[in-house]
């Protein structure tokens, strides 16, 4: 945090040097939340490109309260949001590009993930908007429920039962699948 | 079947990786954004100058305002240029501030210490709190504390106590040591001081776009007695305050970010209730007040060890008489009656059979001692003689020439 706290400062100085890190920090973390919750490589991208755009234009007046990650995954919450809303219908056109996946040096173990990922990807867009904003954004934004609660403008406990519900629904989905 | 558990893992393992086209995409428009956010209106002077220079007169009239402005420009130099920035302009500067709000952050922690800081008309620091986060002391999580004067208060939110005490002497001294580091008024004083003894190297940075602020580093010579240390100022340019503070510290010939001192909120007044956390702090929390002059025992011609010993004989003397105000009094921080009464429950002291010795115990904050107490108690109608390892005495904080209870048990 003291990391980011110093950049955000550097920033407000106009330094590039330090915009160029604050991207290459959180840029992966922004657009795997971002396509978590719109479901789309494209307006995932949007969404990002939105929100550095917007944090590099006020950076000159940016005062950081609280944890710089926190802020950014907000806004990409709040953007996603907009972008759900505009859409005239909700169906939404799975991305072709398979889901990036992490760590694992073996090739077959690697193809079993992708699978996987693919098919939470699909459950996750199935779910509704409010249930994947309470899931995404506390198992992969790192966001406390409170947090979620004051983004949404609802209570804790509400958002406690849209998380649950939202994993619940996930499960059952993706259980289905397997017994197809 | 899956388990949640499992979708948790999953949905953490989701990794997507922005491509090259979109990282050049994105920073191109970034940087061009902040850019743009550094000059507001770069982006629409061109086009209007190139409108009204389409016009030969007004080419005319311009080169006319142009000559007009150098020659004035000129005439005015020695009364418009404003002075090169000096650290003395800082000094001054700072000695107009009666508020301060103080934020000292330490690299690999990402709560800061945190202070309010008021001053009389003489620059002295009148009053303070301070919010000391868990990581400075995690056996106390964090801690509130505010000095006012001769009189200190501690509140322990883990332990659900606001201590009231008398301000140690040598307060004033710690407090300066600290306020020397993060108080830009003190702070730039003591710059100013050993840069004229020589021990550090001062390098200021005065931008010529206004906007900008004054950078003063400070490199901390081999004369010094902290010749690792460097500091870099950042000065406001219109009221010479320092807004920024960060601290660097020598390592593998490098100097390597050690934290930052944000100041904030020059000159907003602080309201008084920050300074007096006895309506503050939530009900659940116990109050003890050690400002009264009778807490604890007076030493008097006792040596330590007879001090301790009689600080035991006197609290069990007052349980045996029921008298719990005194036996309260003879904690460190008095235990009010009722309390003491309700610790003590249906036990009835009967009498003291053996106090002592007193053992020295060096895990004590102040000068403190083991002082085994064996008394006969009756319980439910049972009579018992117990021996009680645990009691420990020390000497007040604030008043050592004092003595009192600090714990009952182990």
């Amino acid at each position: 945090m003291l990391e980011d706290k110093l950049l955000v400062l550097k920033c407000r100085r106009g330094s590039r040097d330090a915009m160029c890190r604050i991207y290459e920090k959180y840029k992966d973390y922004l657009l795997t939340l971002a396509k978590g919750l719109l479901g789309e490589q494209a307006a995932a991208e949007d969404v990002v490109h939105d929100v550095f755009v917007s944090f590099a234009s006020s950076a000159r007046q940016f005062q950081l309260t609280g944890s710089l990650r926190g802020y950014l995954a907000t806004c990409v919450s709040n953007l996603a949001r907009d972008k759900i809303r505009s859409r005239t219908r909700q169906a939404e056109a799975l991305d072709s590009v398979n889901p990036s996946i992490s760590d694992s040096d073996n090739p077959e173990q690697r193809v079993i993930e992708r699978e996987e990922l693919t098919r939470l990807r699909q459950a996750i867009s199935q779910i509704p908007y409010e249930q994947r904003e309470a899931v995404m954004l506390h198992l992969k934004g790192g966001m406390k429920f409170r947090e979620i609660a004051n983004l949404q403008g609802v209570s804790v406990s509400t958002i406690h039962g849209r998380y649950r519900y939202g994993l619940d629904k996930l499960r059952s989905l993706l259980n289905s699948e397997v017994e197809k | 079947m899956r388990q949640a558990e499992d979708i948790k893992r999953l949905i953490k393992k989701l990794n997507d990786k922005t491509s090259a086209q979109m990282d050049k995409r994105v920073l191109g428009d970034v940087l061009r954004a902040l850019e743009e956010s550094e000059q507001p209106s770069a982006l629409t002077w061109p086009n209007i100058r190139r409108t009204i220079m389409k016009s030969p007169i007004t080419k005319l009239a311009a080169a006319a305002v142009i000559i007009t402005a150098v020659v004035l420009s000129i005439t005015l130099w020695d009364r418009s240029t404003p002075l090169a920035y000096g650290i003395e302009q800082t000094i001054e500067a700072n000695n107009s501030v009666r508020y301060l709000h103080i934020k000292n952050f330490t690299a690999g922690e990402d709560e800061p210490r945190e202070g309010w800081l008021e001053f009389d008309q003489d620059g002295q620091v009148t009053k303070v709190r301070a919010h000391m986060p868990e990581w400075l002391s995690p056996m106390d999580e964090s801690m509130v504390i505010v000095w006012k004067g001769d009189v200190e208060q501690v509140w322990n939110k883990r332990k659900k106590v606001l201590a009231t005490m008398k301000a140690k002497d040598n307060t004033k001294e710690q407090l300066t040591a600290f306020l020397k580091k993060v108080d830009p008024k003190t702070a730039v004083k003591h710059i100013y001081e050993l840069q004229s003894q020589g021990k550090v190297k001062v390098e200021i940075n005065e931008p010529t776009d206004k906007a900008e602020p004054i950078t003063m580093t400070v490199t901390y010579l081999p004369e010094s007695s902290t010749p690792d240390k460097r500091k870099v100022l950042y000065i406001d340019p219109t009221t010479k305050l320092v807004n920024t503070i960060e601290l660097y510290k020598l390592k593998d010939d490098e100097y390597q970010y050690e934290g930052m001192i944000e100041l904030d909120d020059y000159n907003q007044p602080i309201d008084a209730q920050l300074f007096d956390l006895q309506n503050e702090v939530p009900p659940d929390v116990k109050h003890f007040d050690q400002t009264a002059n009778d807490v604890g025992l007076s030493q008097g011609q006792l040596s330590d060890e007879q001090a301790a010993t009689e600080v035991v004989r006197q609290f069990f003397q007052a349980l045996i008489a029921e008298d719990y105000t005194r036996a309260g009094k003879l904690f460190v921080l008095t235990m009010p009656a009722n309390q003491l009464q309700q610790h003590i429950g249906r036990v009835k002291i009967l009498r003291i059979v053996s106090i002592g010795p007193a053992v020295l115990n060096p895990k004590l904050e102040t000068k403190g001692f083991d002082v085994p107490c064996k008394i006969e108690l009756e319980e439910n109608g049972k009579r018992n003689t117990p021996t009680l390892e645990g009691i420990k005495v020390q000497q007040l904080r604030n008043q050592p020439e004092r003595w009192g209870i600090f714990s009952l048990s182990n």
